[in-house]
Order: structure tokens, then C-alpha cells, then sequence
């Protein structure tokens, strides 16, 4: 019982990360793993979390990178980029 | 001779070595042969010779050692012994044990005669070509020998369970020799397994190595799409106007046509591989294409490089086949779709960009652009990939959590135990 459920949490696991190729959230890790692979949401949703807790730093900087897509548009992100070198530049003397 | 196949694969699915059920099928279709002088009587010698010599050994799993003997035993047999035996070698898989076909065997014999180091491969060839030229004439008497063969003496070479653990002492062993010059021989000694033999391994090499070069271009693929979507995202006000032509001027060039005819053979061999998922892909891929007549331009979008060279750029060419598959299960025209594994990842990000640029010009477009969903086929193919070859290495290596944990978790979720009997409704 014990190996079959580790096995199969690794599997779980594996496609999550097959997920996180594909830049999708969690949610549509869930759903997409309902429906491709029969994994109940719960299960993904669970596994999901426990991924999180051991790997907070990937998942903080992945959760950054996905709201940076929500949010920002192309204008936006280019604007930003532009500040971040006017920014830069206006430190440069300083330092 | 018609009335020789039916009876051939009667006696195949009962040819565990009852005499006694032979006689029973073959009194029925051949009522001049007597009970259990069947084998005496008629010219199937060269079929039964495992019964002729005794040899009925059900529940033997016998080396690959043995089998090279076996022809020795079977010289009497000209070439129906020389298919078996090399097909005995080839039945690891069990995929021969399944397939009467002609064709399906000598494919299978064709691919398996790569696994084969030594003094199979010549016996592949041979056989392919006897069994080729025989096809019509002897073609029940082929399939039941090997079929008879297969069930008589069971597989010559255990069927090896390749657990996560033993893949990776696997892959461990194949990349000290190095991808290339990995010999199946090596690989068992470094890996020191008693259960193995170079046969299991010389297969799983095979399985290994073609999906690598898959998980490669996929993942590349899969990488040069979240880079490329950032550039887009960054580049875009700058690019201005120049946008439309960019993705497509850096597309069109990079893109060649595929050679189609080295694909068309690729997938009729495929077609017993599909457990590795080539066909499986083509199929999800070639169901989708008449789901997106929006994007069709976009369905061949901007690919930076593509390993597999697929046809995107002749968008024209596209379409006709985009009509042409209904449901498009073809062997033709897969290679495209097959290819199209990775540039549907990007196919998404992508189909933004021309809608934005038809569109308004810079409103709406920024959202389909970084709200990019990957297409279903994609995702269906990733994630198959990993439910039929579950001994893969974890594509990003997160740190996995405890067992404990996740389980504790699920059953105060209500879920007492995974994985779970019944499956999520669909």
C-alpha cells in the first residue's frame, strides 16, 4: 500500500511538473490532470500544495512569473523595462 | 489454404501443448486425420516442432542462452525454426505473441533485429525477406509456428518490470558509457543485475534512446517558447508594425518541409510502438487541427527551430490537410502533426499575436498573447508521456514531499487512499 502510493504521488508529481512546463496555474493543473489522466482534483490540488511547501522558492518565483503575465501587456511590461533602465541609469552616478 | 488460417490460430490460442485439443480442432476442420496421430499424419512438422521434439515447456522461462541452441534442435526446420527462435528473442515485449499479421511482424522483426547485437540480426533479415515472400503462401503456417512457439516455451527472456529504481540504474550505467557507445553488454555489467539480460536491455536502450530524442526536441521546444514569449512581451511596442512580418519572416525560413517519406515508414513502424506515444500524439494532434479554424494562420507559428522540421510554412499546404483529415488518422499525413508537438506549445502564446495584430492593433492583444494557454494535444501528450513511461526522470526535479504527509493531507480532504479505486468521472 505504502509503495503503490508513493508511486503514484510520484507520478502525480511528474505531471504537475510536466504543467509547470507549460506555465499553467494550479488550477489548470487540476483540471487538466481530471481530464487527461483521471487524477481527481483533490489529489492534484493536495500534491500540488506539498510540492509548494518543499520547493517555496521555485513556486514563489513561478506564482511572480505567472501574475507578471496576468497582469502585465505587452505596452506594460516594455514600459517597465524602459523605467528599469532609466532607474539604472539614474543610479549609475550615485554608485 | 483459406481454411489453414482458421485453424492455425485455433490451434495457436490452445497451443499450450494439449495434444488432445489439437486433435480436437484439427478433426474438426481436417476429419481425415486421426486423433492423436495429427502431427504424425500431416505435413506440420515444421509447425509443431516444439511437440515433435518434446519440447513443451509452458511455464519455462528459458535464458537467451538456450534459445541460441534452439536452432540446432529445430535444424530440421528451415526457416519456420530461424523465425521462431528470432522471433522467441524478439517476443520480450509480447507484442509478437499478439500479432499474426505479416506485416506486424516484420515490422516487429525489423525493429527488434536493431536491438539484437550479434547473431540474431542476420537471422532477422532472413527471416523478414522468408517471411516476406511467403507471406501469402504460407502465411497461416508462419504466424502459427511463431505463435505456437511463443506459447509453448513462453518468452525466452523474462519480461523485465523496469521500476523508476532499476531505470535509473539504467540510465546511471548509460550515461557513464555515454548515450552513444552505451552497449547493452556494459550496461548489464555496471549495472549488476542477476535478472537482467542483455536482450531486456538491449530493448529498453532502444526505448530509451528514441525518447530521448523526443523529451529533447519537446523540451526545447517547451523552453524556447517561455523565452520567446518574454522577448515578445518585451519587444512588442518596439517591434510595432513589424510584428506582423517578424514571426513569420523568422518562421518562414527556419521551417523546412518535412521529409515526408522517411515518416510515412516511421509510422507504420510506429504502429506497435504506440505505447511511446508517436501515433497517440498524431492522432489527439490531427483531431485538433479542424477544432481551430480561427488560427489558421497561426497554427504554424513563429518555431524557432524546428528539429523536426514540420511544414508549418506552407500554410496553404496546411489547410488542404487541415480538410483533407477529418479525423485524420492517416498514416500520411501524421509526420506534421507529430512534429507539431512542440509548436503547439507555442502555438498558443502565438495565436495572439496575430489577432492583436489584425485587431486594434495593441489593445486586445496583450492578453491572448501572455494569457497563453498550451493547447490540449500538447498537454495531452506530456501528460500521456508520463502515465505510459512512468520510469522518466521528473522534467523539473522538485523536491518531492514526504508520503506522509500528502497522505495525511488527502484523507483529511476525505480521500482515504491513492491511487483512488474508481476513477474521477471524465
Amino acid at each position: 500500500m505504502g509503495d503503490s502510493s508513493t508511486s503514484y504521488i510520484h507520478m502525480v508529481q511528474h505531471l504537475i511538473e510536466k504543467c509547470l512546463i507549460f506555465n499553467m496555474t494550479k488550477e489548470e493543473c487540476m483540471e487538466a490532470l481530471s481530464k487527461h489522466a483521471n487524477i481527481k482534483p483533490v489529489i492534484t490540488s493536495t500534491v500540488w500544495n506539498e510540492l509548494e511547501k518543499e520547493n517555496k522558492e521555485f513556486f514563489e518565483a513561478y506564482a511572480q512569473s505567472q501574475s507578471k503575465q496576468d497582469r502585465m501587456s505587452e505596452e506594460e511590461t516594455s514600459q517597465m523595462i524602459q523605467k528599469m533602465i532609466s532607474d539604472s541609469s539614474n543610479k549609475d552616478p550615485s554608485e | 489454404m483459406l481454411a489453414v488460417s482458421p485453424l492455425r490460430s485455433e490451434r495457436n490460442a490452445e497451443n499450450k501443448g494439449e495434444m488432445e485439443s489439437f486433435s480436437i480442432i484439427s478433426s474438426e476442420e481436417f476429419p481425415d486425420f486421426g486423433d492423436g496421430n495429427l502431427l504424425e499424419s500431416i505435413d506440420f512438422d515444421d509447425l509443431f516442432v516444439g511437440f515433435d521434439e518434446g519440447d513443451v515447456l509452458p511455464d519455462l522461462e528459458m535464458d537467451s542462452e538456450i534459445l541460441v541452441e534452439l536452432p540446432a534442435n529445430k535444424s530440421d526446420v528451415e526457416e519456420s525454426s530461424d523465425m521462431n527462435t528470432s522471433v522467441e528473442k524478439t517476443d520480450e515485449d509480447g507484442n509478437q505473441r499478439r500479432d499474426e499479421e505479416e506485416e506486424d511482424k516484420v515490422s516487429g522483426s525489423s525493429s527488434s533485429s536493431s536491438k539484437e547485437e550479434e547473431i540474431l540480426s542476420k537471422r532477422e533479415e532472413t527471416n523478414a525477406v522468408d517471411k516476406r515472400s511467403s507471406k501469402h503462401g504460407v502465411k497461416g503456417r508462419k504466424s502459427s509456428a511463431k505463435e505456437k512457439n511463443n506459447k509453448q516455451e513462453k518468452r525466452k527472456t523474462k519480461k523485465v518490470d523496469w521500476t523508476p529504481e532499476l531505470h535509473r540504474r539504467f540510465v546511471q550505467a548509460v550515461e557513464q558509457l555515454g548515450v552513444d557507445k552505451a552497449v547493452p553488454s556494459r550496461i548489464l555489467e555496471l549495472m549488476g543485475i542477476d535478472c537482467l539480460t542483455r536482450h531486456n536491455i538491449a530493448s529498453h536502450l532502444q526505448k530509451y534512446r528514441s525518447h530521448r530524442k523526443n523529451l529533447l526536441a519537446r523540451e526545447a521546444e517547451a523552453a524556447s517558447w517561455s523565452h520567446r514569449r518574454q522577448m515578445y512581451g518585451g519587444t512588442a511596442q518596439a517591434g510595432g508594425g513589424k510584428r506582423d512580418i517578424n514571426p513569420w519572416v523568422a518562421v518562414a525560413p527556419t521551417m523546412g518541409f518535412p521529409p515526408v517519406s522517411p515518416m510515412h515508414h516511421h509510422h507504420h513502424h510506429f504502429k506497435p510502438l504506440h505505447v511511446w506515444g508517436h501515433p497517440t500524439m498524431d492522432q489527439s494532434r490531427m483531431h485538433l487541427w479542424p477544432k481551430h479554424p480561427g488560427h489558421t494562420p497561426s497554427p504554424p507559428p513563429p518555431q524557432p527551430q524546428s528539429t523536426w522540421g514540420p511544414p508549418p510554412a506552407n500554410l496553404s499546404f496546411w489547410h488542404h490537410h487541415h480538410k483533407r483529415v477529418s479525423n485524420g488518422v492517416t498514416p500520411g499525413t501524421p509526420c506534421f502533426p507529430q512534429p507539431m508537438a512542440p509548436t503547439r506549445f507555442g502555438a498558443a502564446p502565438v495565436p495572439g499575436i496575430p489577432p492583436h495584430h489584425h485587431g486594434t492593433g495593441g489593445q486586445p492583444g496583450p492578453h491572448p498573447l501572455v494569457d497563453c494557454h498550451p493547447s490540449k494535444e500538447s498537454i495531452d501528450a506530456a501528460l500521456g508521456d508520463v502515465l505510459s513511461k512512468p520510469w522518466l526522470p521528473l522534467p523539473l526535479g522538485l523536491k518531492p514531499p514526504s508520503t506522509d504527509s500528502v497522505l495525511g493531507e488527502l484523507q483529511r480532504q476525505g480521500v482515504p487512499n491513492i491511487p483512488p479505486s474508481c476513477a474521477s468521472s471524465p
